[in-house]
């Protein structure tokens, strides 16, 4: 029996641990319906609770959207809890029930699986708890119940790329790395061959599938390289992959010969821009997008009618203004 | 009364998580709040009631959470295939049994080569992990495969709830782990797992017919994974064949936590759906403790540290 006594004392001693360690949160989470009678400026009705799912924290893009989402939400005395769903659509589905039960104020939303969100979206409506979906989209059919969508403008950022080559290789004979299970990889590569009707000169020679990484991108690209000795041009749908076509490119002696565009705007991409070893990255603005949408969330919270789909911009970064883009963040 | 006796550090466990997560926040106690913990731990526990056969026997298996997928995906391309957009129970039945045989012949496969074979379970599971997961990729060219809305029996099984009020999923859980109880607490089967990973030999010379213990072992873990998937792909309204990564562990979590040991031979049913009820709390409380993600990792590794360093003392 004293055996089971330590048990309780060591476990309930390692729980009040916690709240020491995040030092954090005895807001009561007010009620949702907080009315939006007072239209008092900008100043809402402090101190409420919202909550946010992430496919994965494991990737400064979502840690970036997630900071500004926060920063928007502290602005106007609102707290925010973020959850890693590690790419788990179960743990994301159990997360966002975990949120409601809680009856946040609202709910950001970045799915793990598009088409399997409906559930959750479902018992959300229920719970008249509103969600935003931040920089992926669901299915249409699902459009209805959530507020609207916060993206970066996709289909725009493989336009810049297509218009970026042309400028620098107007007969390019190019490749195309691709993520095609991913909807915003879809759009990038769409808009990129979109704008590449414009120049029947430029050639895709192949689309090859490289996992969105580093490593993935690689081992592919020595292949291509084998495979079309006048390739001469490379579109990478992200900097990871980007990256590793330069090392490919690299060891095989010919980065100098090809030119590489690609999408994202990372700190790595934009090294490489200054390197010389990469011509250009469309950026996206992983911290706009979260203030986008806490602004939006906010203005829906306030009775006021908000877009379906929004668009962030995106910027095309090169050797010009490489340096200002360093310094931003 | 020693069963009951060996629980009595889980249950207060468990009491004292509710009760710590009741003061952090107050609506934690609620009974919709309950209910929902219950839902949200279903598919972990069956899988975990499954695991803990294999475990009782002193083997592993690493393939459940591909197994998950690889079900869903098969289930929905034969309901799909079958059936288009219209309802027709005989062919939901068909579609469902499609994916429990697929899971069936994996279990068979484990429980043969486990037996039959020098080779480790652990290994022989890990390859039947790569092999389910590329064969359920191998659907929809890896996409998300949607389950079309007139399927609403389908839909049920993750979704809906008995009475207005238990969600199916509760229902299916409890009355496996009713089943599984009994099968390992009071059938001759049971004690003969509990022989055989105790001591191998010793459970082949009293004349046990280990190979077909063994082969009934892993086959009933894969059924569970099976039953598990249905309601993963339901609850999702779709069936995701990158889906169930690491499930498997979180199992083994929940096995290792009720008590049960590593090593086979002991453990019991009741401390496995103990164990999946402890991390189900956690990950609930601490979400809606507003714990930042990266302290939420810490404290679970710490809890199941924690939990079977406990358990090994006490029985040393």
């Amino acid at each position: 029996m004293n055996k089971a006594l330590r048990f309780l004392i060591s476990s309930s001693l390692l729980l009040l641990f916690v709240p020491l360690l995040s030092g954090c949160n005895d807001s009561s989470a007010p009620g949702t319906g907080s009315d939006p009678a007072q239209t008092e400026g900008n100043t809402a009705p402090p101190g409420r609770l919202f909550g946010a799912s992430f496919q994965t924290l494991n990737n400064p893009f979502f840690v970036d959207l997630g900071n500004g989402l926060q920063k928007e939400l502290a602005a106007h005395g609102d707290e925010l809890i973020i959850l890693d769903a590690q790419f788990n659509s179960l743990k994301q589905k159990n997360d966002l029930s975990d949120l409601i039960l809680k009856d946040v104020a609202g709910i950001f939303v970045n799915p793990v699986n598009w088409e399997g969100l409906k559930g959750s979206l479902l018992e959300a409506q229920r719970k008249n708890v509103p969600i935003i979906i931040v920089d992926a989209p669901v299915k249409e059919s699902d459009e209805e119940l959530i507020v609207c969508t916060v993206a970066s403008d996709n289909v725009r950022a493989g336009q810049l790329a297509a218009e970026a080559l042309a400028k620098v290789n107007p007969k390019a004979k190019l490749v195309v790395l691709h993520l095609s299970v991913n909807k915003a990889c879809i759009d990038r590569v769409a808009g990129f061959k979109e704008t590449l009707q414009k120049y029947p000169e430029m050639e895709i020679l192949d689309v090859q599938e490289a996992k969105g990484t580093t490593e993935g991108a690689r081992p592919v690209m020595r292949d291509l390289i084998g495979r079309y000795p006048d390739l001469n041009a490379v579109f990478a749908i992200n900097d990871p992959n980007a990256l590793g076509v330069i090392s490919a490119l690299d060891s095989a002696n010919k980065l100098d010969d090809v030119t590489i565009v690609t999408v994202d705007g990372s700190q790595a991409g934009i090294k490489a821009i200054q390197a010389g070893k990469l011509h250009s990255t469309s950026a996206q603005f992983p911290k706009e997008i979260g203030k986008i949408a806490a602004e939006k969330m906010l203005a829906h919270l306030n009775g006021e009618p908000v877009e379906k789909d929004v668009k962030v911009r995106v910027e095309l970064i090169t050797a010009e203004n490489a340096e200002q883009h360093l310094e931003a963040d | 009364m020693k069963v009951v006796k060996q629980m009595v550090p889980l249950l207060a466990a468990i009491i004292i998580l509710l009760l710590l997560f009741r003061i952090w926040v107050p609506s934690f106690l609620t009974p919709e709040n309950m209910l929902n913990l219950t839902q949200q731990i279903s598919v972990n526990t069956i899988l975990a009631l499954g695991m803990t056969l294999v475990i009782l026997v002193g083997g592993i298996d690493l393939s459940v959470g591909a197994m998950v997928a690889l079900v869903g995906t098969t289930t929905v391309y034969c309901l799909t295939a079958l059936s288009g957009d219209t309802q027709d129970p005989f062919m939901l039945l068909t579609a469902i049994f499609a994916g429990l045989g697929v899971a069936s012949l994996f279990g068979i496969f484990h429980g043969i080569a486990a037996a039959k074979t020098a080779m480790p379970p652990f290994i022989i599971t890990l390859a039947s992990m790569l092999i389910a997961r590329g064969c359920a990729l191998r659907f929809n060219s890896g996409l998300p495969m949607p389950i079309k809305d007139e399927q609403t029996w389908f839909l049920a099984i993750g979704n809906g709830r008995l009475f207005d009020v238990v969600p199916y999923p509760v229902v299916i859980m409890l009355s496996l782990f009713l089943l599984m109880a009994l099968l390992l607490h009071r059938t001759r089967f049971g004690q003969h797992v509990y022989a055989l990973g105790g001591n191998r030999e010793a459970a082949l010379y009293t004349g046990i017919p280990t190979v077909r213990v063994e082969i009934t072992v892993y086959l009933l873990c894969s059924l569970m994974a099976g039953v598990a998937g249905m309601i993963h792909t339901s609850q999702l309204y779709s069936a995701e064949p990158g889906s169930g990564e690491m499930f498997e562990l979180t199992a083994i979590a929940a096995v290792v936590v009720g008590g049960t040991s590593f090593t086979g031979g002991r453990g019991t049913m009741f401390g496995t759906i103990l164990g999946a009820v402890i991390i189900g709390i956690l990950d609930k409380g601490l979400n809606q403790a507003g714990v930042h993600y990266s302290l939420q990792y810490i404290v679970k590794g710490a809890v199941i540290l924690v939990a079977v360093y406990l358990d090994v003392r006490r029985n040393r």
